[in-house]
């Protein structure tokens, strides 16, 4: 695939998770990192769940693709075609979602 | 909600207006005769005449006295309190708040709590510490101290301005002790509404509210014409004053701004916990001043009101951490910090009425209580009260408010508290902070605005407000 190509996917799910969950993300990072790239990807799906949002879920496959294809994928400990488990209630994640304290 | 280009030139005309007046009123009051109270013009000499040796009677509105009858001790200890209450905002305040927001907002953070306490430090010189301290009606002070006005040190003829509430003290080491007060108060909502009103915004919210809102409430409370101190309302150091008038102040404000976008859907990660509890550890020290201090004198019973202030402060540090430790399978140093303010906020206006025995009960429901309310409560209320103001300093005030009246010892006061009066007292302050915060937003709202837009909010108000970034 064209880095142009990469770009445009990382580009698009970037505004989409922006607009939709707030997160804002490095469109140019995503296409370099691989492991920054499968943090977004994680993400997206979690929200996509979370929120019934199924474009985010198309658009993180698509980047999932776009990234396996560039660099050998990590099989342990958390591999990027694996959706991320929901975290702990009192996970560093969750803990701070709705409240402080 | 940007303000329009007509807002801002019709709030700077208002600006103008109010300072016009203000200086029109002060050196008509400062010329007018009769500054000595009444009933001490025989006894009040010139430095050359011995001073009479029948003592004079109580002083009623602010006046002045012989240097020779100002007590040094207490002198002392009252300026040292009040640089400790001024620590507890800068930078105890600062501190504690800008650990627990993101990062993208620390520097805004900080920044609001330093332009509030230069803003109030100013508005108390010009007309708060007259509208609260000096005698008027039950409702507010008069006019008779706006900008110091015959707050004097006369060295040639060896007299000084004292206030009637603490004759005992030069009237500058009371007016700046109060200052402080007004200071930590307004800058303690900050963390209310934190990480999305504007900066303008919040200045001019606080510039009003503490003329406002503020004022008014320490008449009520602490000048003796005022009606809930008349009615023999309990609030030793601020209980109501500043705590609940804050707390709830906060709440207000936080429901009026909506919630940070992003709030109960993405974790907001505290930048750094350990400048909240270098924050919280000055609090803890400053607190001293705070309480101690506001027995107007180095005596036992600020001695007294220490003892109680730290017992306070360690039970409610523990209390929390065991509640939080049961719900959540962990202690926090967040909660450990959170706790011992907790402690002190309740313990606040009971400093100069309770044992320390109940000093501990009291620190330890408070932070029973505060954890619910930063917790359970924030959770039924569905308000964004960012740093949890309400639920650690509004919860905290009325449960300390309302334990004075049923632990208050007379053997220690002389005085008697009753839960009943202290509830009116808490009702009052806490309806008329909802109210007149609720009419100072709108008119801020009105003015200039009051939150930032989307994308000032999602790239951080250190960036958007102030063009900082903190770095690193």
């Amino acid at each position: 695939m064209l880095s142009s190509e990469k770009l445009a996917i990382a580009a698009h799910l970037h505004v989409l998770l922006r607009r939709k969950t707030g997160r804002v993300t490095d469109t140019e990072w995503m296409i370099a990192n691989v492991d920054y790239a499968a943090e977004v990807v994680r993400f997206a799906r979690a929200r996509a769940a979370e929120d019934q949002q199924p474009d985010l879920a198309d658009w993180a496959r698509k980047l999932e693709q776009a990234m396996v294809g560039r660099a050998p994928v990590p099989v342990a400990p958390a591999p990027v075609v694996a959706m991320a488990a929901a975290a702990p209630a009192n996970s560093p994640e969750n803990r701070y979602v709705g409240r402080l304290r | 909600m940007r303000g329009l280009n007509g807002r801002w030139w019709w709030a700077m005309a208002m600006a103008v207006s109010v300072l016009a007046m203000c200086l029109i009123v002060a050196p008509a009051r400062a010329q007018a005769p009769g500054l000595t109270a009444p009933g001490l013009a025989g006894a009040v000499a010139p430095a050359a005449d011995p001073v009479a040796a029948a003592p004079a009677p109580a002083l009623t509105h602010p006046g002045r006295v012989p240097q020779a009858s100002i007590s040094g001790a207490d002198t002392a200890w009252m300026m040292t309190s009040t640089a400790l209450v001024l620590l507890m905002t800068l930078p105890g305040i600062a501190l504690f708040y800008a650990g627990m927001v993101r990062r993208k907002s620390v520097l805004n953070t900080m920044a609001c709590v330093v332009a509030v306490a230069a803003l109030v430090s100013v508005l108390w010189f010009a007309a708060g510490y007259s509208l609260a301290f000096t005698p008027g009606s039950g409702w507010l002070g008069g006019t008779q101290r706006l900008w110091f006005a015959g707050l004097d040190y006369l060295q040639p003829l060896g007299m000084v301005s004292v206030s009637h509430v603490a004759p005992h003290l030069p009237e500058s080491v009371f007016a700046m002790f109060q200052l402080t007060f007004a200071v930590i108060t307004a800058a303690l909502i900050v963390g209310a509404y934190v990480e999305r009103m504007r900066f303008s915004a919040v200045l001019w919210f606080t510039g009003l509210w503490t003329l406002l809102v503020y004022a008014p409430v320490a008449h009520w409370v602490w000048e003796p014409g005022g009606w809930l101190a008349q009615m023999g309302a309990l609030d030793f150091a601020g209980g109501s004053v500043v705590h609940i008038n804050a707390g709830v102040a906060g709440l207000v404000g936080a429901w009026y701004l909506r919630p940070r976008r992003g709030y109960g859907r993405e974790a907001f990660e505290p930048f750094n916990l350990g400048l909240t509890m270098a924050g919280a550890g000055l609090l803890w020290v400053g607190w001293f001043g705070f309480n101690a201090g506001s027995a107007l004198a180095a005596d036992g019973r600020a001695g007294l009101a220490m003892v109680v202030t730290h017992i306070a402060a360690a039970a409610g540090a523990l209390s929390w951490m065991l509640g939080e430790w049961l719900v959540r399978r962990s202690p926090s140093l967040l909660g450990l910090c959170s706790g011992l303010v907790a402690g002190l906020v309740a313990v606040t206006p009971a400093a100069g009425y309770i044992t320390p025995g109940s000093a501990l009960l009291l620190g330890a429901v408070a932070g029973l209580a505060c954890y619910w309310g930063a917790t359970g409560l924030k959770h039924l209320l569905k308000v964004d009260d960012s740093l949890d103001v309400f639920g650690v300093h509004g919860i905290g005030g009325v449960v300390g408010a309302l334990l004075t009246g049923v632990l208050a010892d007379k053997a220690v006061s002389g005085v008697e508290g009753h839960l009943l009066t202290q509830a009116i007292g808490v009702g009052a302050v806490a309806a008329y902070s909802a109210v007149a915060s609720l009419l100072v937003l709108w008119l801020t709202h009105v003015l200039v605005g009051l939150r930032v837009d989307e994308n000032d909010e999602q790239t951080g108000l250190d960036i958007a407000q102030h063009r900082e970034r903190i770095g690193g």
